[in-house]
C-alpha cells in the first residue's frame, strides 16, 4: 500500500463518427454526453441541432451545445436561436450561453432577435449580448434600452450593460424610467445601476 | 493595423493570423496586450528553427509536417512558474475533507485512489501532493494511491521527470522533508528521490483535446489550477467537459483561487469546505 505507479499509458480509445452517432442513443447519459462532446466534425452538426431540444439530460445537452458552439457558423447560430423561445428554461439559458460564445456568426442574427415579437426572446437576446465579444454589443444594448417597448426587455438590457455603464449612460437610463413610470422593478434596476 | 514590432518583424495582421492558429490548436488565446510576450517567444522559435522570416516559419508550422515546430511554440508560450506546496490550503482540504469522503465511498469501488494534477508543469504540484500524503495522511499505508501529472508542454514534462529544483522552488517545504526526500545534486539544487519521482506518472496532454482526454478516466480528485483563466469561454467549456469526463461520479475538482467554475459551466456542483470551494461531479443523473 502507499503510492503506486501506473506504468502503462491509458489504452487509446479510437472512436469514429459512426460509433459516436450510435452512442447518442445510448440509455446511459454519460455515454451520450461523451458522444456529443466527441462529435466535433461538421457532418454531425445537423444531428446535434436536431437533438439538442429533445435531449432531456442537462449534462448531455450542455455537451451538445459546447460542440455546436465551436462551429460558430450561420447554420448553427440560426439552428440554436430558435430555442431562445423555448419553454424549457434550462434549454434557452444554455442556448443563450452558447450563442454568446459565437462571435463570428451571431452578430448577423442579432437585428432579427431584437425585432422578435416575443418579448421573452428579446430578453434572451440581451443575455446573449451581455457576453458576446463584439464591438457592436454595447450599441445594440443601448438601442434596446432606448426603444424596446417591453419593460422586462429594457431591464434585461440594462443588466447586460452594467459592466460597461458609465456617466454617459445616465440620461439613457433615466429616460427608460420615464418611459415606464409604473414599473417598480425597472426603477429599482436603474437606481441600482446608477448607484 | 499593420504595425511591426522589433525582432520578429511581425505585423498586426501576422499577429492576428498567428493568434487564430494557436487558439485553434491549443484553446489558448492571447490578447493584443500580450503582444510583447508573444512576439518575443515567436522570435525565439523562428531563430531556433533556422527560418529567417515569420512567413517561412509560420508556413511550415501550418503545413504540420514538422510537429517539433508546434511543440517548441507551445513550450515557449505556456506559463510554467510554480513552486512546492503552492496554495497549500487546498492540499489541507484534500487531506482533511476530500480524501475521507473518497475513502467512505470507496468500499464499492475497486482499485487505487486516483489523483490527477493538470497542468503539472515541472512537477511541483503532483510531487507536493505525494509529499503531503506520505507525511500527513494516516491512511497512506493501507490504501493505494495513484498520482498522475499532465501538461501540454513536453519540455516541462522532461524537467518534471528529472525533478531537480532550486531553493526558491523548495522554500515552503519543511527542512526535514527536504532532508528526507531530496538529494543535493549541485549548488542549491535538489533532486527528488526516485521513490517519489517513480511513483508519479506523467503524461503529455491538451486538456481541450477531447479525443485524448477521453483516455483519462475514473479520477477521484483532479487539480486543475490557474489554467482555465488563460482560455476563452468556449475553450474553458470544452476543458470543463473533458475534466468532467475524466472524473468518477462524486469526484472532486480543485481550481485556482481566482477561478470559478460557475462562470464556465453548470455541470459541476460547488461544495463549500472550510478551506474553500471545491467542485464535484454529480453522482446522479439530472
Amino acid at each position: 500500500m502507499g503510492l503506486v505507479r501506473r506504468n502503462a499509458e491509458p489504452e487509446p480509445q479510437t472512436m469514429g463518427p459512426g460509433d459516436l452517432l450510435a452512442q447518442l442513443d445510448d440509455p446511459d447519459p454519460d455515454r451520450r454526453r461523451e458522444a456529443a462532446l466527441g462529435l466535433e466534425a461538421e457532418s454531425a452538426v445537423e444531428v446535434l441541432l436536431d437533438r439538442v431540444a429533445t435531449e432531456d439530460e442537462p449534462r448531455v445537452r450542455d455537451a451538445m451545445l459546447t460542440t455546436l458552439a465551436a462551429h460558430d457558423t450561420d447554420a448553427v447560430a440560426a439552428g440554436l436561436a430558435v430555442h431562445l423561445a423555448s419553454d424549457d428554461a434550462g434549454l434557452r439559458t444554455g442556448v443563450a450561453e452558447a450563442l454568446a460564445s459565437m462571435p463570428e456568426s451571431v452578430p448577423a442574427i442579432i437585428p432579427r432577435l431584437l425585432e422578435d415579437p416575443d418579448h421573452d426572446v428579446r430578453v434572451m437576446a440581451a443575455m446573449v449580448l451581455a457576453d458576446l465579444q463584439h464591438p457592436e454589443a454595447t450599441t445594440w444594448l443601448t438601442v434596446m434600452i432606448k426603444d424596446d417597448p417591453h419593460p422586462n426587455v429594457v431591464a434585461s438590457a440594462i443588466d447586460a450593460l452594467l459592466p460597461s455603464l458609465g456617466p454617459e449612460h445616465t440620461e439613457l437610463l433615466e429616460r427608460a424610467v420615464r418611459r415606464f413610470p409604473d414599473d417598480p422593478f425597472l426603477r429599482f434596476t436603474v437606481e441600482a445601476a446608477l448607484r | 493595423m499593420t504595425s511591426a514590432t522589433a525582432g520578429t518583424g511581425l505585423t498586426g495582421a501576422d499577429f492576428e493570423k498567428f493568434r487564430d492558429y494557436f487558439y485553434k490548436r491549443t484553446g489558448i488565446q492571447f490578447s493584443e496586450s500580450k503582444r510583447y510576450f508573444v512576439d518575443k517567444r515567436i522570435d525565439n522559435c523562428i531563430r531556433a528553427s533556422g527560418y529567417d522570416s515569420f512567413a517561412g516559419w509560420f508556413g511550415a508550422l501550418r503545413l504540420g509536417d514538422k510537429p517539433a515546430l508546434l511543440q517548441e511554440l507551445i513550450n515557449q508560450l505556456t506559463v510554467n512558474e510554480t513552486y512546492f506546496l503552492r496554495e497549500d490550503y487546498q492540499f489541507d482540504a484534500l487531506l482533511n475533507a476530500v480524501l475521507p469522503e473518497v475513502l467512505k465511498n470507496r468500499s464499492r469501488i475497486p482499485g487505487p485512489i486516483k489523483i490527477l494534477s493538470l497542468p503539472c508543469s515541472t512537477g511541483e504540484e503532483p510531487y507536493s501532493i505525494a509529499l503531503r500524503l506520505l507525511e500527513e495522511w494516516p491512511h497512506i499505508d493501507t490504501v493505494d494511491v495513484e498520482i498522475h501529472g499532465a501538461d501540454i508542454d513536453s519540455e516541462v514534462l522532461a524537467r518534471a521527470r528529472h525533478a531537480s529544483y532550486g531553493e526558491r522552488s523548495l522554500q515552503r517545504v519543511p527542512k526535514p522533508w527536504v532532508a528526507k526526500y531530496f538529494n543535493l545534486v549541485g549548488a542549491g539544487r535538489y533532486q527528488l528521490d526516485e521513490s517519489i519521482r517513480g511513483a508519479v506518472t506523467l503524461h503529455q496532454i491538451n486538456v481541450c483535446d477531447t479525443a485524448t482526454m477521453r483516455n483519462f478516466r475514473d479520477f477521484d480528485v483532479v487539480f486543475c489550477r490557474n489554467v482555465l483563466i488563460y482560455f476563452d469561454e468556449l475553450s474553458s467549456r470544452r476543458a470543463a467537459e473533458n475534466l468532467y469526463g475524466s472524473m468518477r461520479p462524486g469526484a472532486y475538482l480543485f481550481l485556482g483561487h481566482s477561478e470559478s467554475m460557475s462562470r464556465i459551466s453548470p455541470i459541476f456542483t460547488p461544495t463549500r469546505l472550510p478551506e474553500g470551494i471545491v467542485y464535484q461531479r454529480p453522482t446522479g443523473a439530472k
